[in-house]
């Protein structure tokens, strides 16, 4: 080895203030409203909220989602927003663009102090474009959302720029039982794995962590908790979800600069004071 | 490389892009939401108080009550006003034989309150035509009604000539009680996929769907609505129903709604 070679490995690939610099721009920080403001979420990170039903598990959300598609700052208005593109995949199939839109333009007009003008329903029109939906009725078209998704990020990231979404997964064991209770199916072969539903849980955590790599964003994911008096009741998400909120712990630990994060908040008690007020 | 694993090529990507639905734009839900999804008043104040305004399209109302509370008749009621005020048609699936079309005249007297003392029957036989009856005593005849609907929605659609706006089954609880064992999964898949099946209805035809759940004793006696845990995330909006013993006043209270506190309650009188 020539010494500029050695000279040169040690010298390293960038100082640490040019890493600090690149990394706050690319993978930038998410300042999100309660519960989830107590922690520092980065994208990349896989947040699970897990309650029983009814606990605000949506509501924090929908919340989030208006954070996150207000913009800061608006014709000279400092709304307080993040101004990144929420994607929300529904499987639950309950969520309403009315309360929404009721919580986007509360928040509108808090800041602006005056309701219904012409300036607010434009930024509220703003703000919406960047939220996108989609309804999944069964784990295969929610397997094929997710792998088509790298292409609509792709070619976003192609056309406007924009990285660093915000992905909202609306209560990840809605197929559970219907998943569970499809038969397997053995595709012939002693070696080869039995093709069931079963497994479909597997593939989407193996999709999500493949997806990002890619394209990092902020994962936030719902699920229902139910703990019944009777064993019966009991619901058992497949074992292989935990192992998704570990990825994040992957991929951060090859950034020593930031912290691990793993976090899965049990919201029994969440009061909404007023609904109107939101 | 992880992005050529993830099929990065087109061929790939349109063979998965056609398996779900498209992506929609926050703005073209609102606009949905406005043009299409209108709030169908029940005909009762009381209960179009509680519910803001009434049952909406694309949602999923369950109606929850011990027995003799007064499910039928407000179910009844919501058809007749429906048919009559929305003038759009009805799907009703009864599971008890409790439909009585004689009661469905009563109420359309009682609303349409015309000069002369009943309705003329002309008028009355075009709204109650547009309320169809169907018993079905068990769930998978419920699947296939279900499934004859959605295909002659789909081709209705294609004409522009969506006549249906609400679908009422008085109970749905007496369909998926036999099935929802103690151990086993398929009970409770069998219910979920039907109410997947629902939602989709109500959201993708634009209908109301109200159905009905009995009640069984809870924590110190209270009365909750049956079905279990796994049942409660399964629908929009949930109201707890109660008759005063032998009279014609009733409560309901809300327990749940995407948009109202829980918690609400309200009283109001259906006629004999």
């Amino acid at each position: 080895m020539s010494e500029a070679d050695v000279k040169s490995w040690i010298n390293g690939d960038e100082s640490a203030k040019r890493m600090l610099d690149r990394v706050l721009t690319s993978r930038p920080s998410f300042s999100l409203p309660p519960p989830l403001h107590r922690i520092p979420l980065r994208v990349a990170n896989v947040v699970e909220i897990a309650g029983p039903s009814p606990s605000a598990k949506t509501q924090i959300l929908t919340q989030t989602a208006v954070s996150c598609v207000l913009p800061k700052v608006w014709n000279g208005v400092h709304y307080g927003g993040l101004g990144r593109p929420v994607l929300y995949i529904d499987l639950d199939c309950r969520f309403d663009v009315l309360r929404l839109v009721e919580m986007l333009r509360h928040r509108i007009v808090q800041v602006n102090g005056c309701s219904s003008t012409a300036g607010n329903e434009e930024i509220l029109k703003l703000s919406m474009r960047q939220f996108s939906y989609i309804r999944c009725y069964d784990s295969f078209e929610l397997l094929a959302t997710l792998k088509t998704l790298h292409h609509r990020l792709q070619k976003e990231k192609e056309s406007n720029g924009i990285g660093g979404h915000l992905l909202m997964i609306d209560s990840i064991g809605a197929f559970h039982w219907v998943d569970r209770a499809s038969t397997t199916l053995p595709l012939g072969g002693k070696n080869r794995k039995c093709l069931s539903l079963q497994n479909v849980l597997e593939i989407v955590v193996e999709d999500l962590r493949k997806l990002l790599l890619i394209h990092p964003m902020l994962v936030i994911v719902t699920k229902t908790a139910i703990v019944g008096t009777t064993g019966n009741e009991v619901k058992r998400v497949s074992t292989t979800w935990p192992k998704t909120c570990t990825i994040a712990s992957c991929i951060v630990d090859s950034w020593p600069s930031l912290a691990p994060v793993l976090c899965i908040y049990y919201v029994n008690v969440f009061i909404i004071h007023n609904c109107r007020e939101l | 490389m992880v992005s050529e694993s993830m099929g990065s090529s087109i061929g790939q990507f349109s063979r998965w892009d056609g398996l779900h639905r498209p992506w929609s734009n926050g703005v073209e839900l609102m606009e949905d939401a406005q043009k299409n999804k209108h709030v169908l008043s029940t005909g009762c104040e009381g209960m179009d108080f509680l519910l803001r305004g009434g049952l909406h399209k694309g949602q999923v109302t369950e109606l929850a009550g011990p027995s003799s509370s007064g499910k039928t008749q407000f179910c009844l009621l919501t058809a007749s006003t429906v048919a009559y005020k929305h003038m759009g048609g009805v799907i009703y699936l009864d599971t008890g034989n409790s439909f009585s079309a004689k009661r469905i005249a009563q109420f359309l007297n009682q609303i349409s309150r015309p000069a002369f003392d009943e309705m003329q029957p002309i008028v009355l036989q075009k709204v109650m035509n547009s309320i169809l009856c169907q018993s079905v005593f068990d769930i998978f005849s419920m699947f296939d009604v279900l499934h004859c609907l959605e295909s002659k929605l789909k081709s209705q659609m294609c004409r522009g000539d969506n006549d249906e706006i609400l679908i009422i089954i008085d109970s749905i609880s007496s369909l998926i009680t036999p099935i929802l064992g103690s151990s086993g999964s398929q009970g409770r898949a069998l219910m979920v996929s039907a109410m997947s099946l629902l939602k989709k209805l109500a959201h993708e035809y634009n209908l109301a769907v109200l159905v009905t759940n009995h009640t069984v004793g809870g924590d110190g006696g209270i009365p909750k609505p049956a079905l279990g845990e796994s049942w409660k995330t399964l629908t929009h909006v949930r109201l707890l129903l109660s008759r005063d013993c032998g009279s014609d006043t009733y409560h309901v209270s809300l327990l749940k709604h995407p948009s109202a506190a829980s918690g609400k309650a309200a009283k109001f009188i259906i006629n004999n």
